[in-house]
């Protein structure tokens, strides 16, 4: 495996689950209200799935939970269903799919986000913003385009096909990464 | 990436005096914008913005479902490498800036001030590349100062509403205005004419132009 996760590995849930959601079993303090989105981008979590600054994958990255990429990701990035943040060492030359993505490294690809696309001030994107919510903070860099109408179930080709079937299997939690 | 190592905000020619004093960005109402804003609510337009990347900018383009392109033209301008001190950028330089995916056509571009930070060749060189990037129809929205000077670095120009631009400057430098009257702009922006034009009390002249 060439990612590493800041937390325990997920307990086994007998039952499928109907939407991904933070490993809160080991979290220190009883989870507060959700976030809410229209007022509040998510901040990081320490449950999410975290590529370290020293990892280098080349390849596609699906999965069933949030992911902060804190290091060099080439190919696609799959994880329409969970929320994706590119963490200050991020480098990502990527088309980025999530539901909240937020951005505070640097991508070079497409980002396509289904909730909300947040480029952060030390952020930058080179490539085209697709989200039907979009915030860019004063300072960010970017050189693209920005679609903010209603996304369509783009892009996911083949890929979009096996997250659905991923989705429907039970221990199908994690991310994966496919060279 | 070496998109990313440049965030080409420096100046591009700075002239006159460096004052340090923070300056409180100015709300000056913008006749233009209103009449811009009518045009956009009509359908769901492609948008160029040339400045740079101002998040309630796009907020406020949201509301209007367009899709927003931006490609901020100083920085590019003050990232290039010139060969000698002053040379010009010509068109292939604006081909460059601007290659975008063949069938890419705007019906709005934002100009802000940027016309009084072109050389008039520049000008020239430039509507040239944004004629065959714009339908028939499309608005530029521009800003031209008649004062004697401008800021040393276009201003940082934030839609507060309709009717109001926050003009924010970067420096509390100067350089000299071009003073590009009216009939220099529509004499160099070849294949576009002037739709509408106000003069503000503030000394800014704000046009929008309509591509022929």
């Amino acid at each position: 495996m060439v990612w590493k996760k800041s937390d325990d590995p997920p307990t086994h849930h007998p039952e499928p689950t109907p939407a991904p959601r933070p490993m809160t079993a080991s979290a220190p303090t009883p989870s507060p209200a959700p976030t809410s989105i229209q007022n509040e981008p998510p901040r990081r979590s320490s449950t999410n799935a975290t590529i370290g600054p020293s990892i280098f994958i080349k390849g596609d990255l699906s999965g069933e939970e949030d992911l902060v990429i804190e290091g060099r990701v080439e190919g696609k990035v799959d994880l329409k269903q969970n929320n994706v943040t590119i963490g200050k060492n991020g480098r990502v030359r990527a088309d980025v799919f999530g539901k909240v993505v937020i951005i505070e490294g640097e991508v070079d690809g497409n980002v396509f986000a289904r909730e909300q696309a947040i480029l952060r001030q030390a952020g930058a994107i080179r490539g085209n913003i697709t989200a039907p919510r979009v915030m860019l903070e004063d300072g960010s860099r970017f050189k693209g385009s920005i679609d903010m109408e209603a996304p369509k179930e783009t892009g996911g080709g083949s890929s979009s096909r096996h997250s659905d079937r991923e989705a429907n299997r039970p221990e199908a939690t994690g991310v994966k990464a496919t060279a | 990436m070496s998109w990313f190592s440049s965030r080409g905000s420096g100046p591009r020619k700075e002239q006159g005096r460096v004052q340090t004093e923070v300056v409180e960005p100015d709300v000056h109402r913008s006749l233009a914008l209103a009449a811009l804003c009518e045009e956009i609510r009509r359908r769901k337009l492609q948008v160029l913005d040339l400045g740079s990347a101002v998040g309630s900018n796009v907020e406020f383009l949201s509301q209007y479902g367009c899709k927003l392109f931006i490609e901020d033209l100083y920085a590019a301008l003050a990232s290039r490498t010139t060969g000698s001190d002053g040379e010009l950028a010509g068109p292939g330089f604006f081909a460059e800036f601007l290659s975008l995916p063949e069938d890419t056509r705007f019906d709005v571009v934002l100009a802000w001030d940027l016309f009084d930070y072109l050389q008039r060749k520049e000008l020239a060189a430039f509507s040239e590349q944004l004629r065959n990037l714009t339908n028939r129809g499309a608005l530029i929205f521009a800003l031209v100062s008649y004062h004697k000077t401008i800021p040393a670095q276009p201003y940082r120009f934030r839609i507060k509403d309709e009717q109001h631009l926050i003009y924010e400057r970067r420096t509390g430098a100067d350089r000299p205005s071009p003073r590009l009257a009216p009939a220099e702009v529509t004499g160099l922006l070849k294949g576009f004419r002037v739709d509408r034009s106000f003069l503000l009390k503030h000394g800014i002249q704000e046009y929008l132009l309509v591509r022929e």
